[in-house]
């Protein structure tokens, strides 16, 4: 059986389907008008990328303030040493001097250690083991800190280019 | 058996080359709609109310067909801005019109639809109204596809682009739906 007219209309009229379409003609949709309220308002499409950009941009002031404040605290404890510290005493401090009340159990080598290697104020001593953990974390940083400028960098191209029609692609969630 | 096939028979499809002028009116229009102009709106209303119409027709009771193509477009109205490809308006009314038409007997189990349906005011409305009752029995891949095509008088391809589904989808549901109301048509005099 030739089925073009069912398919496109085309071709040998199927008289069951001809009679099908007559009877079930008075099912068709009849135009109506859309009665679209007047208080109905289009929404319309949310562009989120300057918010991204501001929420990045305070990301990265926040990041780099951390880091900064770290630096400075690495800064200052070398100068605040050099002014509480006189040079003179590591040279006092000999096998043969006096020993300190707070020092009566310290054998001579451990003050000449202690002293030749006093640790900084305000930065705790650290195994080697713990220097390079440090350092590893702080790579970790530099390198977190260098990818939200990259994020940021790439939000800010698109934000100055952007193109509604081809915002977002294959569109499978509806209603 | 239905069930796979018909699985298989209505997942969307890419859109044929044939539905490109089609799509190519949906996207111009979509565009126009959501940067202020309402009248464009009012053709993509003109454009697919027979779709919606019909898609509705195969799953709810008549008498309720109208107000919810009413209520479909103002949805769609509302939320046309999460349309994230405007060339997807045909397929994006139509899921939003079967899910109403879900919705709409989660919420009123209790009607008796089939007695509002054979009410006609005349034979060949009571006559129209018990085909689409055999129509409305047939697996759900066929039935939508065979009112679209002889109740709202659209074509195979006309289907394909509106709904997008493939056009050999649409053939074989066309061609297989209608051999089955035939044979269903076969215990009923007079076709």
């Amino acid at each position: 059986m030739n089925d073009d007219y069912l398919w496109d209309k085309t071709g040998e009229p199927d008289p069951q389907v001809q009679e099908l379409e007559e009877i079930l003609s008075s099912l068709r949709y009849q135009p109506k008008p859309l009665q679209i309220p007047n208080e109905l308002r289009l929404p319309q499409r949310r562009n989120y990328f300057p918010w991204v950009a501001i929420a990045a941009g305070v990301s990265l002031a926040i990041l780099a303030g951390g880091i900064w404040l770290s630096t400075r605290s690495h800064g200052d404890a070398p100068q605040r040493q050099a002014e509480v510290t006189p040079p003179a005493p590591v040279k006092e401090v000999t096998p043969s001097a006096p020993k300190t009340p707070e020092r009566k159990n310290e054998s001579p080598e451990e003050v000449v250690a202690v002293h030749k290697h006093r640790p900084r104020a305000s930065v705790p001593v650290l195994s080697k083991r713990e220097r390079e953990e440090a350092l590893m974390a702080k790579e970790q940083v530099m390198l977190a800190l260098r990818l939200t400028t990259e994020k940021l960098s790439l939000v800010h191209k698109k934000t100055q280019n952007t193109n509604p029609a081809n915002q977002i692609k294959n569109q499978h969630r509806v209603g | 058996m239905y069930a796979t096939a018909d699985m298989l028979l209505t997942s969307p499809a890419p859109a044929a080359p044939e539905q490109s002028h089609e799509t190519a009116i949906e996207v111009v229009l979509v565009k126009a709609v959501l940067e202020g102009d309402r009248d464009g709106f009012t053709r993509l209303y003109d454009l697919y109310a027979p779709l919606v119409h019909g898609i509705l027709l195969a799953r709810v009771p008549r008498a309720e067909v109208d107000d919810l193509v009413q209520d479909i477009f103002l949805h769609a109205f509302k939320k046309l801005h999460t349309l994230r490809e405007s060339s997807s308006f045909g397929p994006w009314i139509a899921m939003i019109a079967r899910n109403r038409a879900v919705d709409f007997y989660r919420r009123s189990r209790e009607t008796v639809e089939i007695n509002d349906e054979l009410r006609g005011s005349n034979t060949q409305d009571s006559r129209a109204t018990e085909i689409l009752e055999l129509i409305r029995n047939l697996p759900e891949a066929y039935r939508e596809t065979l009112v679209l095509r002889l109740v709202e008088g659209m074509t195979g391809p006309e289907i394909a682009a509106r709904t997008g589904l493939t056009a050999a989808s649409v053939r074989v549901n066309l061609h297989r739906g209608m051999k089955l109301l035939r044979e269903q048509l076969g215990f009923m005099e007079g076709l």
